[in-house]
């Protein structure tokens, strides 16, 4: 067998656990702890399960009339919020399901909610408006109506909420009340992400291509050329590679250096249909991308945003959400079918 | 997902107080069988009584790059994107648009997002009207020809607050603007739901199955009548109707047969191509020219035939017989009646109309086969000159040297060409239908003919 250098795997999925919930999965998280593991349904069920066993602790159905849309787990305590097409956000304890609050907040579609990161607020977008809860589901914030319905928000840091519509990026201070930055380009934007220190604004848009901007110098730039509407976006916990899917092929900006203007992006091609969720590590430059295939596959990146599979696994439907466990040595993967699974994840250093 | 039937969407659009929602209603009511969501933009008078029903506003996304069929509508995709996951519940989605809807992005949703058209499918766009106020509403906002335009059905609703004439004309109109529409009357929208559902109307192939010429070519005559007569003198009684004076060019020895009817219309244009000859009622009609038949007076008007040898004649009328309530006679003198002489074939032709709106359709259908690089470059130049305002396009063409009709189907810009079925014995041909605003017949038939081998 000489000249043939013997493939070593740097790092594995091995199968955990997996069980089966009753409908579409849509959305799925880990607590805080990493010991318990949550996935809700597009109708409106709620599962959780032990994140060691797979062992179901509870669950419930139809929480939201009309379906679930949204769920968003607090990262500081045993916390969570949903929302729905019934326009109700609702508050609930990780360990027994007890609803905390519920709170009817239009007739609308509730579509985003996410935790600050210190896990006191939560922000919630339903139509054109956005609305901050405490946690005990008190309103604190309002935004005036925006020019379209918001698509995604995010948190740059515990007092500053981003906000995603048609045509704008604007960054509100809640505590003073005050727009602090509003970023405007003709397009729609789908999906948005900001990178770990809050400067770097990715959108996804409608027209198929990635737009961001640096919000310390103003600059901005438009990666064109994806197939499809990149609707999935992750930047790395250091903030420089910036994963994106629109396409099987996942491409990932390097900021690195001058980067990414100019540079030729690092291109993944492990899937064979579009991807439809990614997600970095939180910590290392890992990257688990889940496909419409039902593939799921973690990468190692370079700083340049090239790399190579270090593990891949079937998860034998579309891929509709994908997690990692908050200490990595675990990723989660949930489908269309209802088929969610667990996997340990073994970084082999070299010997 | 892949290898999923996808879930057919038909686009209901029409100026409030057409009666969408009472379509929609009947259409929710009837046992079909079917589990419809309804993703509704406008809150009518009426209420939608069952159903999965979203209320969603319209939201119109214009890109960076200003290019018009890039434009898509953002409430439709994160609806249906969410409703993409609640597949138990649902196997049809009916969209009702607001009065004042471009069609155009509606349309062109379910071709420019992947993951849209990954999972459904636009089956097709209905159109209501108000037949007693269509009239004035196209003369005045370019949204209602622009859904005319778009339509693949136009219902023309309320017929009974309307008159029969008014209705005629109006549909005249209609088909003028959009020659591929079908146009089905209606009383409060009581129209039979598989003419509105389940149409896969943007599946051209299905189309021509169903209309193998969806295109024909325009004639200056609506109606012929072939009837068997031996030699005698006859009469053709005209009651009153639309019009006070109609064309007829009549023939001896007419076939009935398709081909031979296709044959007396091409020798009937020629004549109706001569100036017509006025003829008074109670006049002889003469053979092989083009006349006028004077209907001014009021109540039943008769025109002479003089027989004089058995044979098939054939009449070609400007308007179809049922109008003028025309019939042949035979009156008999010993007996005093009349003996009604039944046509022995009837066939109705695409009538030419004025050309007063705007918006209209210009067919080209040629024999022949057609360089595919010319066509592209013509058709490439033409869509983005003229894209704007061509809102669709549908037809098949013969390229050289392919044994397969291509079939085309396009909305703004937006273009697709696809192999369908073997020509085998067919003759080889070209049909296209381009529906839109200020086009130049002569010049894209001019351009058309230069792609031709």
């Amino acid at each position: 067998m000489s000249g043939i250098d013997p493939f070593t795997p740097k790092g594995m999925l091995h199968s955990c656990w997996s069980a089966q919930v009753n409908d579409y999965a849509i959305v799925c998280g880990w607590n805080h702890t990493g010991q318990k593991f949550l996935v809700g349904g597009s109708a409106g069920g709620l599962y959780a399960f032990d994140g060691h066993s797979g062992t179901s602790i509870w669950e419930k159905e139809d929480i939201h009339d009309g379906g679930l849309l949204s769920m968003s787990i607090c990262t500081e305590r045993d916390i969570f919020a949903t929302s729905g097409q019934d326009g109700f956000v609702r508050l609930w304890d990780f360990d027994k399901a007890n609803e905390i609050k519920s709170i009817k907040i239009g007739n609308g579609w509730v579509e985003h909610l996410k935790w600050s990161p210190n896990g006191e607020l939560l922000a919630v977008a339903c139509s054109r408006n956005v609305y901050v809860l405490n946690t005990k589901g008190i309103e604190i914030w309002k935004s005036d109506c925006h020019p379209s319905t918001v698509s995604a928000i995010a948190w740059s840091n515990n007092d500053e909420l981003a906000t995603a519509c048609y045509g704008r990026v604007s960054f509100f201070d809640i505590n003073n009340n005050v727009l602090n930055q509003k970023l405007e380009w003709q397009g729609s934007l789908v999906s948005m992400e900001l990178s770990p220190n809050g400067d770097i604004v990715a959108c996804g848009s409608q027209d198929n291509s990635v737009h961001f901007w640096r919000r310390t110098t103003g600059d901005d730039a438009e990666m064109t050329g994806y197939p499809g509407k990149p609707s999935n976006l992750s930047f790395d916990s250091s903030g420089t590679l910036l994963a994106t899917g629109g396409s099987p092929t996942v491409t990932v900006w390097s900021f690195h250096g001058d980067g990414p203007e100019g540079t030729i992006p690092g291109e993944l091609g492990h899937h064979l249909e579009p991807v439809t969720s990614l997600s970095f590590s939180n910590k290392d430059l890992l990257l688990a991308s889940g496909s419409r295939d039902g593939s799921v596959v973690v990468s190692f990146l370079k700083n340049n945003g090239d790399g190579d599979p270090v593990g891949a696994a079937f998860a034998g439907d579309n891929v509709s959400a994908i997690s990692w466990k908050p200490d990595d040595t675990a990723l989660a993967a949930v489908n269309a079918k209802g088929k969610v699974y667990v996997w340990k994840f073994e970084v082999r250093t070299e010997d | 997902m892949s290898g999923n039937q996808k879930i057919p969407v038909t686009i209901l659009t029409g100026f409030l107080g057409s009666g969408k929602t009472t379509l929609l209603n009947r259409i929710l009511s009837e046992e079909h069988g079917k589990r419809i969501a309804v993703i509704e933009n406008e809150y009518g008078e009426v209420g939608i009584d069952q159903g999965l029903v979203i209320n969603a506003d319209e939201e119109v996304f214009e890109m960076s790059n200003g290019c018009i069929c890039c434009t898509v509508r953002g409430d439709l995709i994160r609806v249906l994107g969410n409703l993409m996951k609640r597949r138990d519940k649902f196997d049809y989605v009916l969209v009702e648009t607001t009065g004042l809807a471009d069609p155009g992005p509606v349309a062109q949703t379910f071709f420019m997002d992947e993951e849209i058209s990954s999972e459904f499918t636009l089956d097709g766009i209905v159109t209501l009207v108000d037949a007693g106020h269509i009239d004035q509403q196209l003369g005045r906002s370019d949204e209602s020809s622009e859904q005319v335009a778009f339509a693949d059905v136009l219902v023309l609703n309320k017929t009974d607050l309307v008159s029969k004439d008014a209705l005629n004309n109006l549909e005249s109109r209609l088909r003028e603007m959009n020659r591929m529409t079908r146009i089905i009357r209606a009383e409060q929208a009581k129209v039979p739901i598989d003419t509105v559902l389940n149409l896969s109307a943007f599946d051209l192939d299905q189309v021509l199955k169903r209309r193998p010429t969806f295109l024909e070519p325009e004639y200056p005559f609506e109606w012929t009548g072939v009837f068997k007569v031996e030699p005698g003198t006859y009469e053709l009684i005209l009651e009153e109707g639309p019009d006070p004076e109609m064309s007829l060019v009549a023939f001896y020895d007419q076939g009935t047969n398709e081909e031979s009817l296709k044959d007396g219309a091409e020798n009937s244009v020629r004549l109706y191509a001569e100036d017509a000859e006025i003829l008074q009622p109670e006049n002889i009609i003469p053979f092989n020219k083009h006349i006028s038949l004077q209907l001014q007076d009021k109540g039943s008007k008769k025109f002479i035939l003089e027989i004089n040898k058995p044979s098939n004649i054939g009449l070609f009328t400007q308007h179809t017989a049922e109008e003028f309530d025309m019939k042949l006679i035979l009156p008999s003198k010993e007996r005093d009646t009349n003996e009604i002489i039944d046509s022995s074939a009837e066939r109705t032709w695409v009538a030419e109309h004025e050309h007063d709106d705007e918006v209209g359709s210009i067919a080209i259908e040629r024999l022949g086969d057609v360089d595919p690089e010319k066509l592209n470059s013509w058709m490439g130049k033409l869509l983005s000159e003229k894209g704007v305002d061509i809102f669709r396009t549908k037809g098949f063409i013969s390229y050289l040297g392919n044994p397969n009709r291509i079939v085309f189907q396009g909305v703004h810009m937006l273009f697709t060409a696809q192999p369908d079925k073997e020509w085998g014995n067919e003759p080889r041909r070209n049909q296209l239908v381009f529906i839109g605003r200020n086009l130049d017949e002569e010049q894209m038939q001019k351009d058309f003919d230069k792609c031709l081998v």
